[in-house]
């Protein structure tokens, strides 16, 4: 298939997404001197295409806000750069809501595609069920413009919605769209996902035990105080509460309490949404932020559903649709500003 | 909340006692958020690990090298021989 040449300006990368022979740390101490061995799926696309990559911008460790919500106080630094002309996109892993909160008041969009659809080959992983590279970008038109070179099916990322490529045509009728005000379940929701996070970060971070990349620390008797010493060194503060939560709620004394009801909860929250999808096309939620109550960001990852994050009144708007809505959720956009 | 130390060394983790005070605040806010969930039934409901049940994904059984072993070896702290350097397990 012939594509017209790319025009719609470049693209700077987290820190977490892999280009061969760059440093890449996901911006923590212990990945202190890795340069990645391979490019990420992603970036081998915007390659292909022709799309330029402008640099990489640094993030905050893992991409975690301090999970206790009370939110960082200053932007991350991909919101920054293109808020301030950098690039036209960025391309970003938004678990927790962190660039999903500070985007919409500087003016900008952030679209998480469905997940299963952008590849999360060379993504450093935070939380792998709830992964997705997403775009950050001025005019979310744009950034549809973008998923569709990057989205694509790769049988090296083992959990992918089938089919070689997916494609976002925008439907032909108005979306229909319901106004939500949260409720209980969405207050639930945000626990759910801070505690299933946690969890698949803490197993995710074992990784970094100072053996085969990353960090090593200096002292060290044996290999138990190789592995303590590395990790204590190595992760940040709030890396070392969602590592220690996440254990905490995979132990024996928590995990039916605690791990086990947030993927039942899960299956609530996506059986919920999915039921609402069924009268209309795009649901419309208030936007927030991590401080906020009740977290209406947790609902995207979760369910697995595309998001499209923008300003708007009271700060901002998100809006979801089904598996694959992602050009509905632009037309709903476009139709909602005119 | 229980004895944070516990799971700090299940974590490999040692905080320092600054760290461990600033942790254990937020642990306790977190756990006490966390009843919030306590609002919603969900005994009669099957847990969801994923949200995509496309079944097991197999490639062909065919052998693949994608990154070359000197390159993943050389990304080691330390290397010996062409292996990984750690330190001795048995005395």
């Amino acid at each position: 298939m012939e594509h017209k040449a790319w025009s719609l300006g470049a693209v700077l990368l987290e820190d977490s997404i892999m280009e061969k022979g760059k440093p890449a740390t996901a911006g923590s101490k212990i990945l202190e001197g890795f340069t990645a061995p391979f490019d990420a799926a992603a970036v081998e696309r915007l390659r292909e295409r022709g799309v330029p990559v402008a640099g990489r911008v640094g993030m905050p460790e893992f991409g975690l806000p301090d999970l206790s919500g009370r939110g960082p106080e200053s932007a991350p630094e991909a919101v920054e750069a293109v808020a301030g002309g950098k690039a036209a996109f960025a391309l970003c892993n938004d678990v927790f809501g962190l660039y999903r909160s500070f985007a919409a008041p500087r003016g900008l969009c952030y679209l998480r595609p469905t997940y299963g659809t952008v590849s999360r080959y060379g993504l450093i992983p935070t939380a792998a069920s709830m992964d997705q590279i997403g775009i950050l970008c001025r005019d979310p038109r744009e950034g549809l413009a973008l998923l569709s070179v990057i989205a694509g099916n790769d049988r090296r990322d083992g959990a992918m919605l089938p089919g070689a490529a997916y494609r976002y045509e925008a439907p032909a009728a108005s979306p229909v769209v319901t106004h939500f005000d949260p409720q209980a379940l969405t207050v639930a929701a945000r626990q759910a996902a801070v505690i299933l996070g946690s969890a698949e970060l803490s197993g995710n971070l074992s990784r970094y035990d100072g053996i085969k990349f990353g960090y090593r620390a200096k002292d060290y008797k044996n290999l138990g105080e190789l592995y303590t010493k590395t990790r204590s060194e190595g992760l940040g503060l709030p890396a070392k509460l969602a590592v220690i939560l996440g254990t905490t709620v995979l132990s024996r004394d928590y995990y039916e309490a605690l791990y086990d009801k947030s993927l039942r909860l899960r299956r609530v929250i996506r059986n919920w949404l999915l039921g609402l999808l069924e009268d209309c096309d795009v649901i419309e939620l208030p936007f927030d932020t991590l401080a906020d109550e009740p977290g209406t960001h947790a609902l995207a990852p979760l369910a697995g559903l595309p998001s499209l994050t923008c300003c708007g009144k009271n700060g901002g708007v998100q809006l979801l649709a089904g598996a694959g809505g992602e050009a509905a959720l632009i037309k709903a956009w476009e139709e909602a500003r005119q | 909340m229980p004895d944070i130390r516990d799971y700090e060394a299940m974590a490999k983790l040692e905080l320092t006692d600054e760290e461990r005070k600033w942790v254990s605040s937020r642990l306790d806010k977190i756990f006490e958020s966390f009843e919030e969930m306590d609002d919603v039934n969900v005994a009669d409901v099957a847990p969801l690990v994923s949200v995509l049940t496309p079944g097991n994904v197999l490639r062909d059984d065919v052998a693949e090298r994608p990154v070359a072993r000197e390159e993943l070896l050389g990304r080691a702290p330390a290397q010996y021989d062409g292996y990984f350097e750690a330190p001795k397990t048995l005395e």
